[in-house]
């Protein structure tokens, strides 16, 4: 096949098909020629892939629907047609708050109210990025207790590998990332996790493998072996038997550069393969629209649900084969 | 201008203030990592951030939130991708500028990043305008309505009315009309 692909990911456990593909071979196995590239934030993989300095990547569900609607930057139409992993993120509360709120949302909302009457400052949390299911969770989460997010607490963004830093440090109190990261809080003693996206919505669309729409439709045999590939390589991750080495492979520098039962614990609640984890289904599609929506995210409804239909091409991840 | 660099590179971070030299007034801030308390004390005009910096997503997440506040971000890119920062200029990704260039262009990168700020805060603000303008002009035709009805008006007196009042109070045309229509909310009992 062609000349060689660049893929980015970040480091996260749900990199895992993508990390696994090419080390395990996978990707040769294809035919295919893939260099795997890490980066720092989600606003740098949107960027290059929509400006070709990478083929693919993955991706925030969320953001790849808000780049092809032109939401929140430049308008990119984007091709996202294989969902990466189901589960695997969670609200993590400090241990302060643990201790004093009984570290639920009902606790939080109670602690919040006490805190108003006094006049005391607003407590702060933080997720991984605006358009993510993580500010989604969390959000619901709180208005679940009857927390306004937008009101009674400060929602900001920071990387997730730096939760742990700032819920230490009592920068921030609570945050909703994907694992590791609330597996690293725990272990470090800052943090308690107290809700997993596998009981808050275990069908949300979290990441997702994707290419622009141009790319793929001028490159569609390697999109569809890419498809395939990572298919191939998420039944790999996905298969009990072999969790231990995808720990271990997760856990090296140039992946994601955590310690390996760091990794293991936070892949407890992970779900690769199996049934419709990697199909990004139209109910699927419905939901993480109507989330979208419920935050003020897209602009209409009707029109986020016929570019969703555009972008997540589950016919194309059946194609494939 | 004031310049805050978000790079955890002291040299790269160097390289810009470097090539900002001659741009009077100037005052450069450098931080290894993205610091609350220190853009809102200091306010800069442009936050240049380095691509490998897991920060952007934060300060993405400003863009989002201070709608009014917004400030261009500038980026770095590694050498491995060339052409990549005049792609991502043409796309309207801020700027990039490539690492290892010449501190000549670093000027150049920021003003281009900084007429697009421009540009696309007064296109903001032009819609803004245009949806103002727009409600006003719907204000007017319901209170032009609601004189019409009330008062048994022709909608031409209707409107000599309103603009009447509009210049005996000298408030504009809008404000009067939904004062009306609040007074007559309030009669009816709405309010």
């Amino acid at each position: 096949m062609a000349a060689g692909l660049t893929l980015g990911f970040l480091p996260l456990n749900d990199a895992a098909p993508l990390i696994v593909a090419r080390d395990k071979g996978f990707f040769a196995a294809e035919g295919l020629d893939v260099t795997l590239r890490r980066e720092a934030s989600w606003a740098t993989l949107r960027d290059k892939v929509a400006v070709g300095a990478l083929d693919g990547a993955q991706l925030l569900a969320p953001l790849v629907l808000a780049t092809s609607l032109g939401v929140g930057g430049e308008q990119t139409p984007m091709t996202a047609p294989m969902a990466l992993n189901r589960n695997g993120a969670a609200v993590t509360l400090s241990r302060r708050l643990g201790e004093v709120a009984a570290g639920d949302a009902a606790g939080l909302a109670r602690l919040i109210a006490r805190r108003r009457e006094e006049g005391a400052s607003q407590l702060t949390f933080a997720v991984v990025f605006p358009y993510s299911i993580h500010n989604y969770l969390l959000r619901d989460w709180m208005a679940e207790a009857g927390i306004h997010p937008d009101r009674d607490v400060r929602l900001t963004v920071a990387p997730p590998a730096r939760m742990t830093e700032l819920l230490a440090d009592g920068v921030i109190e609570g945050f909703c990332a994907g694992e590791p990261w609330n597996a690293a809080a725990v272990a470090w003693g800052a943090g308690k996790v107290a809700a997993r996206s596998s009981s808050l919505a275990p069908d949300a669309l979290d990441k997702v493998f994707a290419v622009t729409r141009a790319w793929g439709e001028r490159r569609p045999e390697e999109l569809a072996a890419l498809l395939r590939t990572l298919m191939q390589a998420a039944a790999w991750a996905e298969a009990p038997e072999n969790r231990v080495e995808l720990a271990s492979l997760l856990a090296r520098r140039d992946n994601l550069d955590v310690a390996p039962d760091l990794i293991s614990r936070g892949l407890t609640d992970l779900v690769f393969h199996g049934e419709t984890t990697n199909v990004p289904t139209a109910p699927r599609v419905s939901a993480l629209v109507e989330s979208m929506a419920r935050w003020g995210h897209v602009p209409s409804r009707d029109a986020a649900l016929a570019t969703g239909a555009e972008v997540f091409r589950e016919d194309l991840l059946t194609a494939a084969g | 201008m004031r310049v805050l660099v978000i790079d955890p590179d002291p040299a790269r971070a160097a390289l810009v203030s470097e090539g900002l030299a001659g741009v009077d007034p100037l005052e450069v801030r450098h931080s290894p990592v993205f610091d609350e308390t220190l853009v809102k004390a200091f306010a800069p005009d442009v936050v240049v951030v380095a691509a490998d910096s897991p920060d952007r997503d934060t300060l993405e997440s400003l863009r989002e939130a201070t709608q009014t506040n917004t400030r261009p971000v500038v980026m770095f890119v590694d050498r491995s991708e060339p052409g990549l920062a005049e792609e991502a200029v043409r796309a309207g990704v801020a700027a990039y500028v490539v690492d290892g260039l010449a501190p000549g262009r670093v000027r150049a990168v920021l003003e281009v990043a900084l007429t697009r700020f421009a540009l696309m805060h007064q296109l903001r603000q032009d819609l803004e305008k245009a949806q103002a303008d727009l409600a006003s002009r719907k204000t007017v035709e319901k209170a032009k309505a609601l004189l019409m009805k009330e008062r048994g008006l022709e909608e031409d007196a209707a409107y000599k009315l309103l603009r009447k009042l509009s210049m005996d109070t000298g408030r504009p045309l809008g404000a009067v009309a939904a004062d009306l229509l609040a007074f007559a909310g309030v009669l009816k009992g709405d309010a």
